[in-house]
């Protein structure tokens, strides 16, 4: 059920669905961040890409898994600390991140379903916002089967018109946003729906960057592994881990525990971010390396993305969104290092 | 809600046994739950073994599912929860998660003989299968075992590496002469070489070192063994223990979940990486 919000009606429509919290792209100096707005002024949908993807709200940086005590005499005590029932709407959606949770549910699915993400995944709704014009220079969603108005993982997707959203309810639970606010949505007309669908297709024809032929970079990874490309790849990389720090598909973690109190025991598992861009990621405590050096471990997050991935869950474990180019230190460009890969030994 | 895999279950140990000293020491641990959960491991599946405000540590089930009494882990004191695995005593708490990985297919092996090749901690996770070959004698044809260590005084289950002497062949070695010994000297793959066990109608499991399961590999092919009849285990750094915290893949395998156990065959197709 296709339907028109004009702009000026956003904030009505935001408060209708304070009931929920909601998470939207704000603007503090020169970046985008997702946070918890109060109140619809705080909301800037106008935004360009956000310095995290909104697998921050589902996949925090820091989750503790549960809390532990040792009192003298009994036995130690473990109290899970799942997510609160919390339900929860992301407002401005970038289509590429949205299917970016798409790729993040099959690695927190499967026969061990982690119960952490899913607590949060299924109680978070997503309106999405289409990009007209890419919102960071080194977009290229259509490379990777994905597009600027893509509806994968969407609850709503919002199409800018100017003064108005074209907005398209795609669930049950983005049906059920809208009709808090019934008024507020008025049918399109056929002019509306005709500049729709031209902002669509100069949506597609607004990227700057594409990579062709990535369907050869697969296949081609395989014979790859004890290629010298990687070393000369990999030289400049500082290990720095931003480009996986900033993915929104990349989904590694790491689990310690936090010690509160030595005596009595107190203390709190944690799970972290991790990155397979840091040395200690494979270092086993005898001091062997699996992945001893940079090389090794761009060829890792290459592979992964590009080979792995695709081999075990039929898609490629990147949307497009460039936070790893834009923000690479030293211009570690993915779509180079694809296209290097796609041409290589031909 | 589903289950969550990431909780410990509390267990409690009930004996310690010093196995080697020094800098390279090892304890077996025998632990029991203090609920029953239900766990049930299969031969070669390992456990996250936690210990509170130290953190976790994968590690192999040496005792074989025939028995249900206690689990059983050796352990060579390595790193941070090792170290204070090493320090506990009989009656201390820890917390078990698991089991995890796949296992070795011994209902497949059945009518065949089996050949255990082992080095040093590398026993630990043959432990289990052997056990319970042993425990189905009937099933199995021959069995055999090639063990060795640094010295004598590095040889893990000494005792029941006596016992076992008189179920099956046992072949045991050190890695340079010592006065009191009257076995094999030299490394674990020459002592294979040396006894020449036959790869008619046999399956070779080994486990031990990484140079010692590359020469041992070499030998059982030189010896006639097929990619097929030749399994060992394979560990990475791990932390989740389900395939999601993305450390121990070898390519796209998760040793924690697609492993620990491979056959050569399956082995030597996957990228040297680990």
């Amino acid at each position: 059920m296709d339907k028109i919000l004009l702009k000026k009606a956003l904030p009505q429509w935001v408060k209708k669905l304070q009931a929920y919290r909601i998470y939207a792209p704000t603007k503090d100096e020169d970046i985008w961040t997702y946070e918890v707005v109060n109140t619809p002024e705080d909301i800037d949908l106008e935004f360009l890409t956000t310095a995290l993807s909104p697998k921050k709200i589902i996949f925090p940086q820091r989750e503790v898994y549960f809390e532990f005590e040792k009192p003298d005499v009994d036995n130690p005590d473990i109290k899970e600390t799942l997510p609160e029932d919390d339900p929860t709407i992301v407002l401005g959606v970038r289509p590429c991140d949205a299917k970016a949770l798409t790729l993040t549910d099959l690695v927190f699915g499967g026969d061990f379903k982690d119960v952490y993400y899913w607590k949060r995944r299924n109680q978070t709704y997503l309106v999405g916002l289409a990009c007209h014009t890419p919102p960071s220079p080194n977009c290229f969603c259509l490379s990777v089967d994905g597009s600027p108005h893509s509806k994968e993982g969407l609850d709503i997707l919002l199409t800018d018109l100017g003064d108005k959203y074209y907005v398209e309810s795609l669930t049950k639970n983005g049906d059920k946003l809208l009709n808090l606010a019934k008024n507020l949505f008025k049918l399109p007309s056929a002019a509306n729906k005709k500049e729709y669908q031209k902002i669509q297709a100069e949506s597609e024809k607004n990227l700057k960057r594409q990579i062709t032929n990535l369907k050869k970079v697969p296949p081609k990874l395989k014979g790859m592994w004890d290629s010298p490309f990687w070393d000369d790849e990999a030289m400049s990389c500082l290990r720095c881990g931003i480009c996986t720090y900033m993915c929104p598909t990349c989904h590694c973690f790491d689990i310690n525990d936090e010690v509160l109190s030595s005596t009595p025991l107190k203390g709190k598992r944690i799970r972290t971010w991790d990155t397979c861009q840091f040395p200690d990621f494979t270092m086993h405590s005898s001091g062997h390396n699996p992945r001893p050096d940079k090389a090794s471990r761009l060829r890792q997050r290459i592979m992964h993305k590009f080979q792995y991935f695709v081999e075990t869950y039929k898609n490629y474990q990147c949307t497009g969104c460039g936070r790893c180019i834009t923000k690479c230190p030293v211009s570690i460009d993915i779509i180079e290092v694809l296209e290097k890969v796609r041409d290589y030994g031909s | 809600m589903d289950h969550n895999t990431y909780i410990p279950k509390l267990a409690k140990i009930i004996e310690i046994k010093d196995e080697v000293g020094g800098a390279r020491a090892i304890k077996t641990f025998r632990t029991q739950f203090l609920e029953d959960n239900g766990f049930a491991h299969q031969c070669g599946q390992c456990a996250m073994l936690s210990v509170l405000g130290k953190g976790e540590v994968m590690i192999s089930i040496s005792s074989s599912p025939l028995l249900k009494e206690y689990l059983q882990f050796s352990i060579l004191k390595m790193g941070r929860v090792t170290s204070a695995l090493h320090e506990m005593q009989i009656g201390d708490i820890i917390g078990i998660r698991g089991p995890y990985g796949n296992s070795f297919p011994i209902e497949k092996w059945k009518g065949k003989n089996l050949i255990f090749i082992g080095g040093g901690i590398g026993l630990a996770p043959l432990w289990s299968v052997l056990n319970t070959a042993l425990g189905k004698k009937k099933d199995y044809g021959n069995l055999t075992l090639f063990y060795g260590a640094r010295t004598s005084g590095d040889i893990v289950f000494k005792q029941e590496l006596d016992e076992l002497k008189n179920q099956m062949t046992v072949h045991l070695s050190i890695d340079v002469e010592e006065p009191e010994w009257e076995e094999y000297v030299g490394f674990v793959p020459l002592n294979v070489l040396d006894k020449k066990p036959s790869p008619k109608n046999a399956i070779a499991i080994t486990c031990g070192p990484p140079i010692m399961i590359k020469f041992v590999i070499q030998n059982l092919q030189a010896l006639g063994f097929k990619d097929d009849q030749i399994f060992t285990t394979v560990e990475n750094k791990m932390k989740c223990g389900i395939g999601k915290c993305g450390r121990c893949n070898i390519g796209l395998h998760y040793v924690c979940k697609d492993g620990p156990v491979y056959s050569w065959a399956e082995l030597k197709n996957l990228p040297q990486e680990y």
